[in-house]
């Protein structure tokens, strides 16, 4: 493994950025309705120097008012969604674990599917009703996942899985008994969306809750990287393997309940873009943390205008698109490495 | 809280599905909504995106356009004068067609908006006249063109297939998920969703964090319908002929109902899909449409789609089966295949024929359900249309032939 530079990290991390720049542009040229960039640039520069008094509506509203959120909203869901999944492979030291494997998404649905029962339509109350179930399942899951007042890995796992498994069950039987009428957002919901715009409030709050996550995890990225070896070893080497844990745990935690309570369960991009970075960069954390970040960011808004455009002006799911594409990609980089 | 620039106010109406909105609450008279939409909405989302500088930038230039709406006549006058320069010449070089009817629409003074409050108790403010329609519903469409106000609807949903003519505006996308960026792309002065036939309240709440005025019809009884279609009308200024159409329909409803006067109603299942089977409960506009043809449904639930257990139904033994399917023409081969099926050839309505097939008409709450209620009315009971030329029914009531 060669030895990590800072020069290193910030070339990587820069040349990923470019990636991503290129990608948002692409995605905000692209979509059901065509416009043009070069427009679009003469506008802002007339508008920035005065002479008009305001940007036409296309460019208003369709690039700033819908467009650039959705990116946004992809980068910031891409970015938590795969640092908790790298989190939690580190802390699970289990290949297979995802941001899900731990009964988040089933546990956030269920919140948002109660807060449709009992207070039906309220705004902002299904995002932070999803929040608060899905960090309420992530604390139960910790306390089941305890043997003998340690975090233990495959209990955790277990628990995590039955938990999952239990809130779908309740979660179905909740949706059947429905009046009616309610259960089809949640259906929609449960696939995960990215079409809905944001309340400006919420943007904020999730940029913030996103800065902690990834910065709470990355302060545990050498740690992690010991951890990884065994936590005996780990712990011999003088890491303080508990405390870690929990950052790890309950970082990854917010980071997937603020994912959850926004757009839904999108899958597959909390297992496949920490793997490919391992693949394309190695398993240091200290590099795999912020490259994850920026390659599930690159993952997700690429799916998303995908699922703009395919079938434009109808839209995928953005999770289907996203497995749909990543499987061969990411069997490709595995078949690769292994050659 | 606060949605975007200006006021906003949470409203804590209670409805059936959505009890609450927030509304951009622009003085109505100071600046028309549209204009404020215009100069407000494109900085107030993307601006935070902006970071340091430039974001400052956008700041001041927004408060300086919004001091303005807010301000002395003359500048006011100064604003839209300046705005309909910038109209006349596009920034890009190229006119789009969008840009001259913007232009156009400043020209003509606006009257004030109205605030209404819709069917499911959002309060809305609609720009006066309503010149640009994107409906996002099949039903709302029909009732659109029943309106005859077709040719201000500029953009409808994938789904709204009826009038043919429906099929050829610009389509925005499914009904679950249409594509904002379209029905921005169309400048709706007004956007009509149906909130219980298969649009969502994420759709509302989109198009009010865009300013977009959004008007929600929620129809469960034939009542609801044509109070729908009178509201509409009024919203959009087609008062005349909303009346015309709900007089034309009340018409056939008073002549289905006498001729259905000494008729008992006749047990059926409507069947909404068959596998699984769901059927429909007490409080959908099918329950009743089915009342009014002279029918009611044998399963009784509070659920709007319930899912039926076959047994149920072997055990309550329907006078009649309804089916409303998409395409009549397979009903043959389907009916063939319901005698070989279990559970299904257990029934006496199937083993007797006893099946109502009427057009899908019936599933939209729209003008065109009357016609199919009667079609269905006159299926389950052939002996009161028997010959009655005008509606005298009462005349010879001989119950149902069962």
């Amino acid at each position: 493994m060669r030895t990590l530079t800072l020069n290193r990290l910030l070339w990587i991390c820069g040349a990923l950025l470019a990636v991503l720049f290129v990608v948002v542009v692409l995605a905000l040229k692209v979509g059901a309705v065509p416009i043009s960039m070069t427009d679009l640039a003469w506008n802002l520069v007339r508008v920035i120097v005065g002479r008009d008094t305001q940007l036409s509506s296309e460019y208003g509203l369709i690039i700033f008012g819908l467009r650039l959120p959705r990116i946004v909203l992809g980068i910031f869901v891409g970015a938590a969604l795969s640092v908790s999944g790298a989190g939690f492979q580190a802390l699970l030291r289990n290949p297979l674990a995802d941001p899900y494997v731990l009964g988040v998404s089933s546990g956030g649905s269920f919140g948002a599917i109660l807060a449709l029962i009992f207070l039906p339509y309220m705004p902002l109350v299904t995002p932070l009703a999803a929040f608060v179930a899905a960090t309420a399942t992530v604390a139960m899951v910790f306390f089941l996942g305890r043997r003998q007042g340690q975090l233990d890995n495959t209990t955790l796992l277990l628990a995590g899985v039955i938990t999952n498994s239990f809130f779908s069950a309740v979660i179905i039987f909740l949706m059947t008994t429905l009046k009616g009428g309610e259960d089809r957002g949640m259906l929609y919901w449960l696939m995960g969306d990215l079409s809905t715009p944001l309340a400006a409030s919420v943007r904020w709050m999730f940029g913030l809750g996103l800065i902690i996550g990834i910065g709470a995890i990355y302060t545990t990225a050498a740690d992690l990287n010991l951890i990884t070896m065994g936590e005996r070893e780990a712990m011999h080497l003088g890491v303080d393997v508990t405390r870690v844990k929990l950052v790890v745990y309950v970082s990854a935690s917010l980071l997937t309940g603020l994912a959850v309570s926004v757009s839904g369960a999108i899958g597959f991009v909390g297992l496949l873009v920490p793997h490919a970075m391992r693949l394309l960069f190695g398993s240091d954390y200290r590099v795999l943390i912020p490259t994850s970040a920026i390659g599930g960011a690159i993952a997700v808004v690429v799916a998303d205008t995908l699922a703009r455009k395919v079938v434009a002006p109808t839209e995928l799911p953005v999770g289907a698109v996203l497995a749909i594409f990543g499987a061969p990609f990411f069997l490709y980089l595995l078949r690769r490495r292994l050659a | 809280m606060k949605i975007g620039r200006g006021p906003a106010t949470v409203i804590g109406l209670k409805s059936r599905f959505w009890p609450s909105v927030r509304i951009p609450a622009a003085p109505p008279l100071t600046r028309s909504s549209r204009e404020g939409v215009r100069l407000e909405a494109p900085f107030s989302r993307g601006a935070f995106l902006f970071a340091g500088r430039s974001e400052n930038i956008f700041r001041v230039m927004r408060t300086l356009i919004l001091k303005r709406s807010h301000g002395m006549g003359w500048r006011r006058l100064a604003l839209a004068l300046a705005l309909l320069v910038w109209a006349q010449f596009p920034a890009g070089g190229q006119t789009s067609p969008s840009q001259q009817t913007n232009a156009e629409r400043d020209k003509t003074t606006p009257l004030a908006p109205r605030m209404v409050t819709d069917e499911v108790g959002r309060h809305v403010e609609i720009p006066q006249p309503v010149r640009r329609i994107v409906s996002l519903a099949p039903n709302v469409t029909e009732m659109i063109y029943a309106l005859g106000a077709e040719s201000r609807l500029v953009g409808d949903s994938d789904a709204c297939d009826y009038p043919p003519d429906a099929q050829k505006k610009t389509k925005v996308g499914g009904p679950f998920t249409p594509n904002l960026e379209q029905i921005v792309a169309l400048k709706p002065d007004l956007v009509l969703i149906a909130a219980n036939s298969g649009n969502r309240r994420e759709t509302a709440d989109a198009l009010d964090l865009l300013h977009i005025p959004t008007y929600a019809t929620n129809a469960f009884t034939i009542e609801d319908i044509l109070k729908s279609i009178v509201d509409l009308g009024d919203v959009i200024g087609a008062t005349e002929q909303a009346r015309t159409v709900t007089a034309s329909m009340r018409a056939k409803m008073d002549q289905l109902r006498t001729k259905l006067a000494d008729t008992k109603p006749a047990h059926v299942l409507f069947v909404i899909w068959q596998e699984p089977l769901i059927s429909i409960g007490r409080n959908t506009f099918l329950a009743d449409a089915l009342r009014l043809a002279g029918a009611e449904s044998i399963i009784d639930t509070r659920q709007d789609w319930p899912h039926v257990n076959m047994e149920e139904v072997v055990h309550l033994q329907p006078e009649y089966l309804v089916f409303a399917p998409d395409h009549s023409s397979e009903m043959a081969t389907h009916l063939a295949a319901l005698r070989s099926t279990p559970g299904w050839r257990d029934l006496k309505a199937v083993q007797e024929n006893r099946v109502a097939v009427v057009s899908d008409a019936i599933n939209r709450p729209a003008p065109r359900l009357i016609d199919a209620v009667v079609e269905l009315a006159r299926q389950l009971h052939p002996e009161a249309f028997a010959n009655a030329p005008c509606g005298g029914g009462a005349s010879h009531a001989n119950g149902k032939a069962r």
